[in-house]
């Protein structure tokens, strides 16, 4: 991913002045926002996608992730604010006159067409001859690796190879962005894991810019240059996949993206951070002296060390088998931690914990503090993650 | 930009809302006419539905069309919801194609080859079991549930596929029976699809008329069936009375079913589920005790019914403060019985007919169950020669006594019996007792007339018009023969100067004429102008009727019946041929209108009389005889009599009747002439005669605003040249004789190469030659074939482009697995696999 | 166990095979029979194909081109109204959907007579249209044409032409009208090109469901043509009800049910059926 990085430098890093002159916004959102029957979806907010980027808009269902998509495609009109394709207003242009193209989430293919119809569609819009309509399409069918399929009643395809033709379908066009609305989301696991690296492949040999909306954080933190992590119709976080997931700026981003564990702490000084009774050293600054600030540590940055040496001391509640490591909760102060760990301990046991400095990522407090990162049951975990898997509209 | 395109949606349902709910909007408006008119509105008024409620035969035939739709949509709910359970489970699938493939006969099959294939169905089952009272009630539940099961099946079977396969075994596996697995857990699931069914099957039979028309009998009218019998009187506005309740009604329902729905659902479906249960209840309920108590009562009592089957609009029903004569009946014979110490409960079951070709149809189906029925002279004749009807007893109607002279031998035919020692007795068998007679003249609008065809109009009023009014004057050779074109017509007189002058202002009127629809009135008309014996005309005569009918076709603005009414009325026809008592009646609703009766060239009435007499039928039920000719008798009282002339506006036979200045009044046959100081309204050319008191002054009518005269009618020069009398009645002596049709099923008509044919075959061969001809219409041929081109066009051209882009790919790239025959592309039809096979070759 | 259980299931449709063994097919055998014979003067049937060749006439060739005319003009224009209609209607919420689709159903639940006798004082030359017409000094005739008969039919069978179209499209998913737009189809294109094939087998049943009564109908050309125009219902009911011919009447009607089918048949084959249509 750092080589891609270098490949492809962006100007994402806004914070950083790292600015890249040479990255172009190809599309841009300006104090965009939308209501639905007197119901927020978007909440002024501003986006700009840049030229041969896969960004991904990331977030629960509801959050707005696929309005801001369907804004961008034409489908939806904002409210107020200016949405800028090359700079030009294109508010009221109808999608049809875009240079974006979409794969809907359930691909949408016509089913009246055939593999081949469906995916020269666009082309016979355009007067394209035959001869070239047929020379691309069996280019595109190629990337996608459906040659031979042409003849194929898309109603009989498997779900894989549905969204290959959609895929196809969207960029026969060579749309300057495609945007896909949760592409994936219908597939069983391992279907998609393949998927993933066929369109990370794709997007980097076309070289197309490609606006992602998924609600998978793996998947997006996988497969993007940038995530956009949205919730209640705002932009919570932009930023790399490691940013994101290693300097969450809130609860909110922190729980959404992996595991964490999120305990309230008290800045005692920079580089020093009080919680659960104890006091940590950490790599973070710049916070007042005694602010109260959400501490995240990751599971997996737990280690769990024999009870003297821990840093911390609680009771093992559970421990689950995952295969590459136990999945252990442990009572800490009142508060449940999640360990991801690879050695075994009981239930009941006594342990003591270690986290390393650079384990500890301080944010400032939130309107999400308080919200997430208690393991103390997972009833509310699993109504998230079913919420999240819901159809979005 | 979308707000543009927005309202040109809007105003894209809007149209076609405002196009499905004009006509509906005008039934509504007429239902409060104050007048008597579909076409005229005098002011409003709730008369129509005051009317309504009082018009038995009308809301018992909408308890008929409910009774029959709710019984109908139920029955075939439940089959069909069993047939599409029983299809789903099919495995078979060439028994589960060829009963999908029945099922859906009825629904691609035109509704009148329907109608007409169960009537053969059930005339034949009713010869079969020699029934006479086969058709009726349930021919036509059989004929609905018939039309209506596709419906259900279609709207079922799509809900059993839909439905989890794994959800009965759900059932099953906690425990249900697979009985109770399908009420628990498939029906619920499928119930929009039964509920959409049921609407479906309800609406279908509720507006259905052609096979309810096709196979009903004796005794069973539904509401679609009266109107159509209206169709020889007119639509009354009371039927758009009750179209408009209907409409009200269902539009109600909608619009709580409506609400309902997008209230707060879980509380107001408690609320609506109890009130359902309520209402629900209670009507059933009622129903129920209503029921018990008829049982009761019809244990008790004894019923008695007479079927009683006329022409529709053609008894004094009650509406509009007249005498509801069934119900008097009723009343009357119960009193009857109840004086005889019998406590019986009578019952009128009268339902309606078109036309005598209706009644015929029915009649000679076999289809019985009708004690009393009032076809018209020809008809009567043509039944009683095939014997459907039975000889009266004459003893058994006192009343007959008052029948007019000049009817006492009408209907009554000679019979001789040979007795046992071989003398021979003459005995007369009186088959019909006139109901109603009439006479055939020509209404106009005189008003319409003076301004577009004044001369016209002064032939008329010269009273020497004839019936060359109605057809213009056809154009004759040298030797007085009639000229023809090469289609048969005859051609109107350009050249004598006096009949051009005519036929110029005759074609004034074209458009503005209305024939009857009917090959008896129609050809009559013409047979009466050419002065042809309309009982047995030759073949020259025939040629010559259809060369002259054929000819008014191109100058006629429509063959019509009732329709004559509305056209008349309200101006959009200036001419017609029509009965007199109907003209009568729209004159009341259309001053400029006016009517006389054609007269030949000497002066002569030459039209048509007619007489309709009511009559027993040969198969009429034993048991209701008594009754029916006590329905008979009772027809001939005065007060009833009466208040029937008074309703039909047709003449009355009875002379206690035709005695009564009432009457007189009443039907026209006194004219206000005079205004109540004398003045003269109109011009007295020794038509009219004034009728004067003892002491020679004028008498006036009832309001006292004008005097009243006897209406003359032209008295037949050759029977009396002096004329003396002039009786305020038609001295129709003559007019029975020559005029009135006679059954034309046994005249054999002889043509030219000898072979034979009845006159009754010849009309109606000519009837249909006449209707089927052809009127200009190459403009909708024409119109058709662009686009019938067009479209055939357009859909060779999509196939050759389709071909044309697949040719590319279609054969480079094998499918994968298109091995496997199953994956055979279901869109490639056979035509385009032979195409394929071909291009192969080619490429070869 | 199972096979028999299924057996009896597929009992439950039975009584429907069994009515329409006598109610559906029965009948049709009686119309063919009487199609095929004819009744001497001694009252002894026989085969004849008399009924048959009449029809070749050239006035009967008449009625059945002027009937198909008719009916044809009035399924066009059905679909040419409905059509937009029903896709305006299909863009609508659901709730407005909900009551439009009652409201078109609405007047069928008026007897068809009824409604087509109102017509007549809308159509007449001094009839609604007339008297709004004569205002700015215009009139036109409509009555007793064949214009009227075809409005007539028009109007009676319109909502059976919007509301299968109608249904056909709210199946579709809308992703996939947004998809073609989003490839570049502009709104009419999206109609012609995705609408219209996907809702192809309701304009298919649409079709049907005005062409076959459209074609048979025998009221609406009395009231509204003036009995000028006679078409095959006309014809058949004239038959059955005036001339007594039987073997004639159900001669018409055989051919009438022959012409019906063909073209049903000839429709399904062309068009690419996409199920639910019927035959």
């Amino acid at each position: 991913m750092n080589e891609k990085k270098i490949i492809e430098p962006k100007g994402v890093d806004v914070a950083n002045g790292e600015e890249n002159v040479q990255a172009k916004k190809i599309v841009q959102l300006i104090d965009v926002a939308k209501s639905f029957d007197g119901e927020i979806i978007l909440d002024h907010i501003n986006l700009d996608v840049y030229e041969k980027e896969f960004i991904t808009l990331l977030g629960p269902s509801g959050c707005g992730k696929t309005t801001t998509l369907r804004i961008i495609a034409g489908f939806v009109t904002p409210d107020t604010g200016d949405v800028l394709f090359e700079d030009a207003r294109i508010n009221d242009l109808p999608p049809h006159k875009r240079h974006v193209n979409t794969v809907f989430q359930k691909y949408a293919l016509f089913p009246h067409l055939n593999v081949y119809e469906n995916i020269a569609f666009a082309l016979r819009l355009k007067k394209v001859s035959e001869e070239e309509i047929y020379e691309r399409v069996e280019e595109m069918l190629a990337m996608v690796n459906l040659r031979g399929f042409e003849k194929k009643d898309v109603n009989l395809l498997s779900g894989g190879q549905q969204q290959r033709v959609a895929i196809a379908r969207a960029l026969i066009n060579k749309p300057k962005v495609l945007l896909l609305d949760e592409p994936l989301g219908a597939l069983d696991l391992k279907l998609r894991k393949d998927m993933q690296n066929e369109l990370k492949n794709i997007q980097r040999k076309t070289g197309i810019t490609f606006v992602y909306v998924t609600h998978d954080q793996e998947e997006a933190l996988s497969m993007s240059d940038t995530v956009v992590v949205m919730a209640d119709g705002k932009i919570q976080q932009i930023g790399t996949p490691t940013d994101i997931y290693n300097e969450p700026q809130n609860a909110f981003v922190a729980d959404f993206i992996g595991e964490s564990n999120i305990i309230d702490g008290v800045m005692l000084d920079d580089y020093k951070v009080r919680f659960s009774g104890h006091e940590f050293d950490c790599l973070d600054k710049g916070f007042g002296r005694n602010e109260a600030v959400d501490v995240v540590v990751r599971p997996e940055d737990v280690d769990v060390v024999p009870l003297d040496k821990g840093m911390l001391n609680g009771v093992v509640t559970s421990v689950t088998f995952k295969g590459v490591h136990y999945e252990i909760i442990v009572s800490i102060k009142d508060f449940k931690w999640m360990i991801q760990s690879t050695d075994y301990v009981e239930v009941g046991q006594n342990i003591g914990v270690y986290v390393e400095p650079d384990a500890i990522h301080i944010m400032k407090k939130s309107e999400y503090s308080n919200m997430f990162g208690d393991y103390s049951s997972f009833s509310d975990e699993l109504e998230h993650l079913s919420d999240a898997t819901e159809e979005e509209e | 930009m979308t707000k543009k395109k927005l309202s040109f949606r809007t105003l894209c349902i809007i149209l076609t809302f405002v196009f499905l709910y004009m006509p509906i909007g005008v039934l509504v408006l007429y239902s409060f006419n104050a007048g008597d008119s579909t076409a005229v509105f005098k002011g409003f008024s709730f008369k129509w539905y005051i009317e309504l409620f009082n018009d038995t035969a009308t809301l018992n035939a909408l308890k008929n069309t409910l009774v029959l739709a709710i019984l109908s949509s139920v029955i075939s709910t439940i089959i069909g919801t069993a047939a599409a359970y029983g299809i789903s489970k099919m495995k078979n699938k060439y028994i589960k194609n060829a009963t999908m493939s029945a099922t859906q006969i009825p629904m691609i099959n035109p509704e009148i080859v329907t109608g007409i294939s169960m009537m053969l169905l059930f005339v034949f089952v009713a010869k079969l079991i020699n029934s006479t009272s086969f058709l009726g009630f349930w021919t036509v539940l059989i004929a609905h549930i018939t039309f209506n099961l596709p419906y259900v099946i279609l709207l079922v079977l799509p809900k059993f596929k839909e439905m989890d396969k794994s959800l009965p075994e759900a059932a099953l596996d906690l425990g249900c029976t697979p009985l109770q697995s399908f009420f628990k857990v498939e029906l619920p699931a499928i119930m929009p699809g039964i509920v959409a069914g049921f609407i479906m099957a309800f609406t279908l039979s509720i507006d259905d008329f052609v096979i309810s028309y096709f196979t009903t009998g004796s005794g069973f009218e539904t509401l679609p069936i009266r109107i159509y019998s209206m169709t020889k009187k007119r639509v009354t506005p009371d039927m758009y009375a009750l179209s408009t309740l209907i409409f009200i009604t269902i539009l109600v329902l909608l619009l709580i079913s409506n609400l309902a729905d997008n209230k707060n659902k879980i509380e107001l479906s408690k609320k609506t589920k109890k009130v359902l249960k309520i209402v629900g209840g209670s009507v059933f309920g009622t129903i129920g005790i209503a029921t018990i108590i008829i049982l009761c009562i019809s244990a008790t009592t004894e019923v008695k019914t007479v079927n009683v089957y006329n022409w529709g609009e053609y008894i004094s029903d009650g509406g509009d403060d007249t005498l509801d004569v069934n119900k008097e009946f009723e009343k009357w014979a119960e009193e009857y019985y109840k004086s005889q110490g019998k406590k019986v409960r009578v019952q009128v079951n009268y339902t309606t007919y078109a036309s005598n070709e209706d009644l015929y149809a029915k009649i000679a189906n076999g289809a019985g169950g009708y004690d009393i029925i009032i076809p018209s002279d020809y008809m009567l004749e043509k039944m009683k020669e095939e014997g459907h009807l039975q000889p009266l007893d004459s003893s058994k109607i006192p009343n007959l006594k008052y029948l007019d002279t000049q009817f006492e031998n009408m209907f009554v035919y000679e019979r001789t019996e040979t007795g046992e020692n071989g003398e021979k007795t003459t005995i007369n068998d009186r088959y019909g007792v006139p109901y109603t007679y009439g006479v055939v003249g020509i209404v106009y609008n005189g008003a319409e007339l003076l301004e577009n065809a004044p001369e016209i109009l002064a032939h008329i009023e010269s009273g020497n018009a004839g019936w060359e009014v109605m057809f213009g004057i056809p154009k004759r050779d040298a030797n007085g023969n009639f000229v023809y074109d090469s289609e048969g017509k005859m051609i109107l007189d350009m050249d004598d100067p006096e009949n051009k002058k005519f036929n110029e202002s005759y074609l004034k009127l074209k458009g503005q004429v209305l024939q009857f629809n009917n090959p008896r009135d129609a050809f009559g008309a013409a047979m009466y102008y050419l002065d042809v014996d309309v009982n047995n005309p030759t073949q020259e005569d025939w040629r010559a009727v259809y060369g002259l009918l054929a000819m008014q076709k191109n100058y006629v603005g429509g063959y019509v019946m009732d329709e004559i009414y509305n056209k008349m009325e309200n101006g959009a026809a200036w001419l017609a041929a029509y009965y007199a008592g109907d003209c009568l009646s729209m004159m009341g609703e259309n001053s400029d209108l006016d009517f006389f009766y054609p007269v030949n060239e000497e002066g002569y009435h030459q039209t048509n009389i007619f007489a309709d007499a009511m009559c027993i039928p040969a198969k009429a039920d034993e048991n209701n005889l008594e009754l029916a000719y006590m329905y008979i008798n009772f027809m001939m009282e005065e007060e009833i009599a009466s208040a029937n002339a008074e309703y039909i506006y047709y003449a009355c036979p009875y002379t206690h009747v035709i005695n009564s200045d009432d009457y007189k009044i009443n039907m026209g046959y006194y004219e206000y002439l005079y205004s109540n100081d004398g003045e003269i309204l109109e011009d007295d050319e020794g038509n009219y005669r004034l009728k004067l008191d003892a002491n020679g002054n004028p008498i006036y009518d009832p309001e006292g605003d004008y005097a009243v005269i006897y209406y003359d009618f032209k008295t037949p020069k050759v029977d009396d040249p002096n004329t003396p009398e002039i009786d305020f009645m038609l001295p129709i002596d003559y007019m029975f004789e020559r005029y009135m049709y006679k059954d034309l099923t046994n005249v054999m008509l002889t043509l030219n190469d000898g072979t034979e044919i009845s006159q009754l075959n010849m009309l109606n061969h000519k009837w249909e030659q006449l209707k089927v001809q052809s009127t200009s219409m190459i403009g909708i041929y024409i119109t058709c074939g662009i686009i019938a081109i067009l479209i055939v066009g357009f859909i060779v051209y999509s196939i050759i482009i389709k071909r044309k882009r697949r040719k590319l790919y279609w054969n480079n790239t094998p499918t994968p697995k298109a091995k496997k025959r199953e994956d055979a592309d279901p869109d490639l039809s056979d035509t385009t696999l032979v195409a394929i096979g071909k291009a192969k070759k080619r490429e070869k | 166990m199972t096979k028999k259980n299924n057996i009896l299931k597929q009992a439950a449709a039975y009584p429907h095979i069994v009515w329409a063994i006598i109610f559906i097919i029965a009948p049709l055998l009686f119309v063919a029979y009487y199609a095929f014979t004819d009744t001497d003067e001694a009252g002894k049937v026989h085969f004849s194909l008399a009924n048959i060749t009449s029809l070749a006439q050239a006035t009967y060739l008449e009625v059945f081109l002027r009937s198909v005319c008719f009916a044809f003009l009035a399924t066009v224009i059905c679909f040419v109204i409905a059509y937009p209609v029903a896709y305006f209607i299909s863009r609508t919420s659901p709730k407005v959907q909900k009551i439009l689709v009652m409201l078109v159903m609405l007047p069928q639940w008026l007897n068809f007579l009824i409604r087509t006798y109102s017509w007549m004082a809308i159509l007449e030359d001094t009839g609604i249209i007339n008297s709004i017409l004569g205002l700015v000094g215009l009139e036109l005739h409509m009555i007793n044409t064949p214009g009227a008969v075809i409005l007539g039919m028009v109007y009676n069978f319109l909502p059976y032409m919007i509301i299968p179209i109608h249904s056909a499209m709210t199946k579709i998913d809308p992703r996939v009208l947004e998809a073609a737009s989003d490839l570049g189809c502009n709104p009419l294109g999206v109609v012609t090109k995705v609408v219209f094939p996907l809702s192809l087998s309701g304009v298919i049943s649409g079709i049907t469901m005005v062409f076959v009564p459209s074609i048979s109908t025998f009221y609406i050309s009395q009231k509204l043509g003036g009995g000028n125009f006679d078409l095959i219902g006309d014809s058949i009911e004239r038959q059955f009800q005036t001339q007594y011919d039987y073997n004639m009447g159900a001669a018409m009607s055989f051919v009438l049910m022959l012409l019906i089918i063909a073209s049903m048949a000839v429709m399904n084959k062309y068009s690419d059926d996409e199920g639910g249509v019927i035959v």
